[in-house]
């Protein structure tokens, strides 16, 4: 069952066209990464779902019902370019925020301070925004976006500005309120970040959805029967015994060890079975594995139009 | 509406609280008694050293009428032009020629250290009067300063307003100085508010935009709501300056300005008030009367700022809202210079109106001013005091209150764009699309 769907939404600005046709699904519970070069039309996309900007045409359907103003609530959205009032001090313009979200003062200081301990931010409570470095304050704008306790959690680029720790951090608390029921879309371009924590991405390139799917499917479907092979034995054999299923594309020797390295692309009717059978037969194998595509290379093979 | 309202105490409290805000507030009154005190007390404290001038005076008629005052003595000399002018202990010399009275240009001032303004027409203005009795002398005519006592005249006139006078009491003395004063003081106060609260609006449009705040905000609120929350928060900040003021002006005319006059004078004033009196038997000064008697009437000082307020609050919603709009579509204050003046130059152009009603109240020029919203705030403020019909300020303030309405739609549809705008300043005919869009 989908918290979000979007369907077929269009988007037109005088001079272009920001979105043309998008429709997508977001399971309940799932991190989806909304993915896409610079301009493809993410940020319109989510304004949309913010409803920060109405779309010309199609509808976005939230929890089961056309999205209305009063879902703002279940949002917490944390833009790329965020930032917080320089001259207000930390808790008060927490609770700002919260209270724009809908909570009331007593609880919004409840959780916030429930919150500050959890990030170990205690003492930030009464200083200035203004004296804060960028990491902290980014810190106290991740509080505010998930503390009325949203359904749906949008994040663009959340780990921009922090150091290897405090992403880290971070990372382990969006994916405790996944656990806790929360559906995340995640827009990046940080692929490694997308293998890590994504389940689901669509893949959207000059105003269209141009590939959508689990994470898993997305990057089998881009393998392109490519095996890595690591043997000992002599690989003229080796080369002699897989030939006539397969090609071999690339090989060489394993630094430091006595083993062997070939990257060989199976022909389409060939079966992987086969492949191994006769490799075993003619030399030692070690391991026989297929190379799946990174989201890197997918993303730049997808928006080359090389797919 | 109740975001706008967490909106609205946000902006209130963060400027409220300003340490600025605070000193302005108190000082701003205590200030303007200053500047009226002013020159009462340069007079006071510019009188220091005396100053010794040498005359030497070869007609022989005008050194002796010379009367020396607080800062400068007059000191006939007897020795020639140029031992005197080689004395450093004096601040001059002045010199009067033979012929003076036929020819008044046969004067010359010698000073070792600059001259002032004053100085030199105290030495002018008296040297023509003794030039003058000369002159006159000459007539040989008997009595004759008699005569020129009996012929000068001091006038002072009271006028009265007929159409004034409908609430059954006797005419009312009105003084047209008094009105003048108040009118100015009412428009130039508008004027600073339009132009010092406009800006503020404008200038924290611009830093929400620049630091990013509004990305942020307008996942919860929507941009108009995010719009008029901030201008009605500045807003409220401006009623409460207002109102603050109001209470120290009413409070003092109330209670310090009566114990400070003379019982009599109160007196006085008050049967003027009480309508026993006219201004007119009153032994006083009719300017002076009626700017008392208007200082210490708390019920006219407070509709008088009932009227400011209307105004203020109506013409700050106005403008503002345009303010808020060219905030929006630009990234700097430099680049919001050009766009604001199409903004400024009603405000400006309202002021120069204001100026023009003093001289004729009632002229179809003050009458249209008053009513078109870009000018009607100003101008009609510096009408008010003059007494004008009370239909007239409705029908301004109902044209104003329905261009507010008009002008935040407008402004909306700018600012919706404006925000998610970065990098170039848009042109004027940018705005229009927005505003079609």
């Amino acid at each position: 069952m989908e918290l979000l769907k979007i369907e077929n939404i269009t988007k037109r600005y005088s001079a272009h066209t920001a979105l043309d046709d998008v429709s997508l699904s977001i399971p309940r519970g799932s991190i989806y990464g909304l993915l896409g070069p610079n301009g493809a039309g993410k940020t319109t996309l989510i304004r949309v779902i913010n409803r920060i900007t109405l779309p010309d045409a199609g509808r976005v359907i939230f929890d089961g019902k056309e999205i209305s103003d009063q879902d703002i609530y279940h949002i917490g959205y944390l833009p790329e370019e965020r930032g917080l009032y320089k001259k207000m001090k930390v808790g008060e313009q927490a609770i700002f925020f919260a209270r724009l979200k809908g909570l009331s003062r007593r609880e919004a200081i409840i959780r916030l301070k429930q919150w500050f301990v959890r990030l170990g931010i205690e003492s930030w409570w009464d200083r200035k925004v203004e004296d804060l470095s960028k990491g902290m304050a980014q810190k106290v704008q991740f509080i505010t976006t998930v503390l009325h306790e949203p359904k749906l959690l949008i994040f663009d680029e959340p780990f921009s500005g922090f150091d290897p720790i405090n992403a880290n951090l971070l990372k382990q608390e969006i994916l405790r309120l996944r656990d806790k029921g929360a559906t995340v879309i995640f827009s990046t371009h940080n692929m490694s970040s997308v293998e890590e924590i994504c389940d689901h991405i669509t893949l959207i390139n000059k105003s269209r959805n141009i590939l959508s799917g689990s994470v898993d499917e997305v990057r089998h479907r881009f393998g392109e029967n490519v095996f890595e092979v690591t043997f000992r034995g002599e690989p003229a054999t080796f080369e002699q015994a897989v030939s006539p299923m397969a090609e071999i594309i690339e090989a060489g020797e394993v630094a430091d060890t006595p083993y062997l390295n070939a990257r060989i692309r199976l022909d389409d009717n060939a079966s992987v079975r086969e492949c191994i059978g006769a490799a075993n037969e003619s030399v030692e194998l070690r391991s026989f594995r297929e190379v799946i595509p990174s989201m890197n290379d997918i993303f730049i093979r997808a928006v080359e139009g090389k797919l | 509406m109740n975001k706008i309202k967490i909106i609205i105490a946000r902006e209130f409290n963060e400027r409220v609280r300003k340490k600025s805000f605070i000193i302005t507030t108190i000082l701003m009154p205590l200030l303007m008694l200053g500047l009226m005190a002013a020159p009462t007390l340069m007079m006071l404290f510019a009188t220091g050293e005396q100053k010794t001038l040498l005359v030497i005076d070869e007609s022989g008629v005008v050194a002796p009428q010379l009367e020396s005052g607080d800062d400068i003595v007059f000191s006939p000399y007897s020795g020639s032009l140029d031992e005197a002018r080689a004395q450093a202990d004096v601040f001059g010399v002045l010199w009067v020629g033979r012929d003076v009275v036929a020819t008044p240009s046969q004067v010359r001032l010698y000073t070792n250290s600059s001259s002032s303004m004053t100085l030199e027409e105290t030495i002018i203005s008296q040297i023509e009067d003794v030039i003058e009795a000369e002159r006159l002398k000459m007539y040989n005519i008997d009595g004759l300063k008699d005569i020129m006592n009996n012929l000068q005249a001091s006038v002072s006139m009271t006028t009265y307003r007929n159409d004034l006078s409908a609430d059954g009491g006797d005419e009312e003395a009105t003084s047209s100085m008094v009105a003048y004063l108040l009118g100015l003081v009412m428009g130039m106060m508008l004027y600073m508010f339009l132009i010092i609260y406009g800006s503020m609006v404008m200038t924290s449009v611009i830093e929400e935009k620049g630091s990013r705040v509004l990305d942020v905000l307008v996942s919860s609120v929507s941009p108009f709501q995010l719009m008029m929350g901030k201008i009605l928060g500045v807003a409220s900040v401006a009623v409460t300056q207002i109102a603050i003021w109001g209470v120290l002006v009413c409070g003092l005319g109330s209670t310090l300005l009566p114990a400070l006059m003379p019982d009599d004078v109160m007196q006085t004033v008050e049967a003027v008030q009480a309508g026993q009196m006219t201004a007119l038997e009153a032994d006083m000064d009719v300017d002076m009367l009626s700017a008392l008697s208007v200082a210490t009437d708390v019920s006219g000082l407070v509709t008088m700022f009932v009227w400011l307020l209307l105004f203020l609050v109506g013409g700050f919603l106005f403008y503002s809202a345009m303010f808020a709009a060219v905030g929006s579509s630009v990234d700097s204050i430099q680049d919001a210079n050009q766009l604001q003046t199409p903004i400024t130059m009603p405000i400006i152009l309202a002021l120069i109106v204001a100026m023009a009603v003093f001289n004729d109240p009632n002229s179809s020029l003050a009458f249209w001013g008053s009513v078109i919203p870009f000018t009607s705030p100003i101008v009609m403020m510096a009408r008010i005091p003059f007494g004008i019909p009370t239909w007239q300020i409705g029908v301004a303030l109902v044209v104003l209150y329905a261009s507010v309405v008009g002008m935040a739609w407008v402004a909306g549809k700018i600012y919706r764009v404006g925000i998610f705008m970065h990098g170039k300043k848009p042109s004027y005919k940018e705005l229009w699309q927005w505003i079609r869009q």
